[in-house]
């Protein structure tokens, strides 16, 4: 059960979470005003908007996850109140810091600060240790979250069992583990990986700038430690998503619990091992690095994709199919998210073939299906855990009130969206340009029309936010 | 043995001081200036009198610069390259275009100088002075210097690679084999090329070495870094896995135990 501070510092990280989100949102629509020549933005304004809505919206859906992880936890173990408000502290400390480098300091390399950029002072001095200071911050802060919640989970499983090993070699054995406490350490794991390598890639950084060039960085390698975080972190954060929605996507549609099975146990193995290797797709045009690493990132790209998802999707393909559902507006956006997350997914499997890579690299295909298995995956994934846990603050049931004007607005406005992102990828438009040249005449066209789409889904998720904020404060009320 | 590697230590310290002192060497590279335009110049030729631009409109061009009284690297430069480019019978269309960047040289030198090389009736080679060489050299990024006591210019052998454009595609320093020339011939054409920085002066972590000799690439220390994070995790599970019985004993009284 989750205790009273438990539900408070979770109320405080969601109304967050969704002010964050909501300013992300609006940052990218003016991007999109920008690329369609509807507004003028300077070229330093387009980018500062674009760093700052990557990192932002990478942080707060994986943070996102982590709350509902931990939250969902208290149900199998005793968690830690104080952990997350550490994280909460460590977390706005963070995002004050980088908003002042990005808005104030006008640093503006895209999210992914990619070596050297952040060395090619293009706007105040103090804007490039501030950045990278604000993602050590960030990042101590979600590495001690994440592995105290792991520890939590190894209060109640040992470490064979929280992996479920026990039921690949047994049909039925001792103890069961729940697919949310499999997915959750999977997804930690991941998360903790990917934060010793921020760590890592930070202290390259920290040495080349303070060491006035008497120490150099190669270019290379912190490209590779650059995906291996960014890439892997962006996919562990959708996995998150995909444990809430094994915890309880049954429970609101009055179906029984998912049960382990042997091979939602290997699946979720093998993708823990498979999407560490798949940032190696990043490195395609990198032609230094061996055909090995090549063939392994086009390989595991398949392989990280294929078991997680097919079985999540049959799982809830068989949950739905021919049952009796009690639709709400949990489990409707829990069923949204898994197709858009198969969309996103099917997208990324295309773009990690390195024959067709050769013609959408670093073209809009790339933010195409990553915003799919985002804005119309993980978010919903998300939002689904944040509706429901505020509806249990306000101790309110699910209303059976009809959300079908948001539900369509979202459904238009998302998918019209992230189509509009397919287009132009799919002509060649290239990604993170300010505005395209008039030969690009379909990216112009296409940007308008994903700024229109996207204030739908905007609309949609005003909508959705408004009522989770008003229950989420009303538990800063009881006692 | 250990004067042998005293010796060797003293040696090395010594070559690398010399190669890594920025104002002991002398301004030349290959990657400055690539993309810029190449002036527009008038060229005095063999065969009459035209503008640059009317040469490289036409075909790419390759842009050698020597002076006739060269005693130095000129003469092998220009024997090289046209052995380099007879053994390579490259059926791109190019033309090599040989500048005096020497004021004293006229045309009638030049034209000598074809004839020494056996190059006098070959279409592909064109022979010329300009009155504006400063202006070329300068847009080549080529400085040579005059020398009086040896009354000779202090220079190296450059080759720049020019596409329809006039932009400088790729620069050649010295006596180069017949793939890089092959390189060149590629990228005056605008054929994408692939290129990539090697490691450089105080890069310590380097995910591969390259040897330029052989060209072989080797896996160096950099490499660990990404095997670190992993490693690093993996310590940590077998650390957790060796602790947390003791959690799960003193945590044992506070929640359920794991449902059978
Ligand atoms: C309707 C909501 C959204 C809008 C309008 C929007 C818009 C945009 C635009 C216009 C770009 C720049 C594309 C380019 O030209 O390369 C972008 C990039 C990006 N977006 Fe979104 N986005 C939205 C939602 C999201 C969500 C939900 C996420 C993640 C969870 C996300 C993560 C990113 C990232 C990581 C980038 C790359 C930034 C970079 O290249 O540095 N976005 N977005």
């Amino acid at each position: 059960m989750a205790s009273l501070s438990l539900k408070k510092v979770s109320s405080a990280w969601i109304i967050t979470i969704l002010t964050l989100f909501i300013c992300a949102i609006v940052f990218g629509i003016l991007m999109r005003l920008n690329q369609g020549n509807d507004i003028k933005l300077s070229p330093n304004g387009f980018y500062t908007l674009m760093t700052t809505h990557g990192l932002t919206m990478i942080g707060i859906w994986t943070v996102a996850g982590m709350v509902g992880i931990q939250y969902l936890l208290s149900r199998y173990t005793t968690v830690s109140a104080k952990l997350n408000v550490f994280a909460l502290v460590l977390t706005i400390i963070g995002v004050i810091m980088l908003w002042i480098s990005t808005f104030v300091g006008n640093f503006h390399t895209g999210w992914t600060f990619l070596y050297p950029f952040p060395f090619y002072i293009a706007w105040a001095k103090w804007a490039t240790p501030l950045f990278l200071w604000s993602l050590a911050v960030l990042g101590i802060g979600w590495f001690v979250w994440s592995v105290g919640i792991l520890v939590e989970i190894l209060k109640k499983y040992s470490l064979k069992q929280a992996f479920a090993w026990q039921h690949l070699s047994k049909k039925d054995p001792e103890v069961t583990t729940p697919p949310f406490i499999l997915i959750a350490t999977v997804s930690l794991v991941g998360i903790i990986l990917c934060l010793i390598t921020a760590v890592i890639l930070l202290i390259l950084f920290f040495a080349e700038y303070y060491s006035n060039g008497s120490f150099k960085n190669d270019p290379l390698l912190m490209k590779n430690l650059t995906y291996f975080f960014g890439h892997t972190l962006a996919n562990e954060a959708l996995y998150l998503g995909v444990a809430l929605l094994y915890e309880l996507l049954p429970e609101v549609s009055g179906r029984p619990k998912f049960k382990m099975t042997w091979y939602i146990a290997l699946a979720w193995n093998f993708t823990m091992i498979f999407v560490l290797t798949a940032f190696f797709h990043h490195m395609y045009m990198d032609f230094v690095q061996p055909l090995g690493f090549q063939m392994v990132g086009q390989l595991a790209s398949y392989f990280a994709s294929i078991p997680a998802a097919a079985v999540s999707a049959l799982s809830v393909i068989f949950l739905v199919y021919g049952n009796k559902i009690k639709w709400s507006l949990t489990n409707i956006l829990f069923f949204i998210g898994v197709i858009g997350w198969m969309i996103g997914g099917i997208g990324a499997v295309i773009d990690a073939t390195i024959s067709n890579n050769i013609v959408l690299h670093n073209t809009l295909w790339v933010p195409a299906h990553f915003h799919t298995y985002n804005a119309m995956g993980n978010v919903l994934f998300c939002l689904a855990f944040f509706w429901w846990v505020a509806n249990e603050f306000a101790g309110s049931q699910e209303t059976t009130k009809s959300h079908k004007i948001t539900i369509g607005l979202m459904l238009i406005g998302g998918f019209g969206f992230v189509l509009m992102f397919y287009i132009a990828g799919a002509a060649s438009v290239p990604r993170r340009f300010a505005f395209y040249p008039n030969e690009l005449q379909i990216g112009m066209t296409t940007a308008t029309w994903a700024a229109f789409f996207a204030t739908l889904y905007l609309i949609a998720m005003l909508a959705i936010i408004w009522e989770i904020v008003r229950k989420c404060i009303r538990v800063f009320y009881s006692s | 043995m250990y004067k042998g590697i005293l010796f060797f230590l003293i040696a090395c310290l010594g070559f690398t001081d010399a190669i890594s002192d920025p104002g002991a060497g002398y301004n030349l590279s290959e990657e400055k200036g690539l993309y810029a335009k190449i002036a527009d110049v008038p060229l005095n030729t063999g065969s009459g009198n035209i503008r640059l631009p009317e040469l490289y409109q036409q075909t790419p061009v390759m842009l050698a610069f020597i002076f006739t009284r060269c005693t130095g690297i000129c003469n092998p430069f220009l024997l090289h390259l046209k052995d380099n480019l007879e053994s390579l019978g490259s059926k791109e269309k190019f033309k090599v275009l040989v500048v005096s960047f020497d004021p004293a040289d006229s045309l009638s030198d030049l034209n000598k100088l074809a004839y020494r090389f056996g190059l006098q009736d070959n279409d592909q080679w064109i022979f010329a002075t300009t009155p504006q060489i400063s202006k070329l050299v300068n847009s080549a990024g080529f400085y040579p210097v005059w020398d009086s006591s040896r009354q000779q210019f202090d220079h190296d052998a450059l080759l720049v690679g020019i596409d329809k454009e006039g932009l400088i595609t790729k620069k050649l320093i010295g006596l180069r084999d017949v793939k890089s020339l092959n390189w060149m011939i590629r990228s005056i054409h605008d054929e994408f090329m692939l290129s990539y920085p090697l490691p450089r002066e105080n890069m310590l972590f380097s995910c591969f070495s390259y040897d330029p000799v052989t060209g072989k690439k080797s896996p160096s220390f950099g490499l660990l870094f990404l095997v670190l994070p992993a490693i690093l995790t993996i310590m940590l599970l077998v650390w957790f896995a060796y602790q947390s019985p003791k959690w799960r004993l003193k945590s044992a009284q506070e929640i359920p135990p794991a449902k059978n």
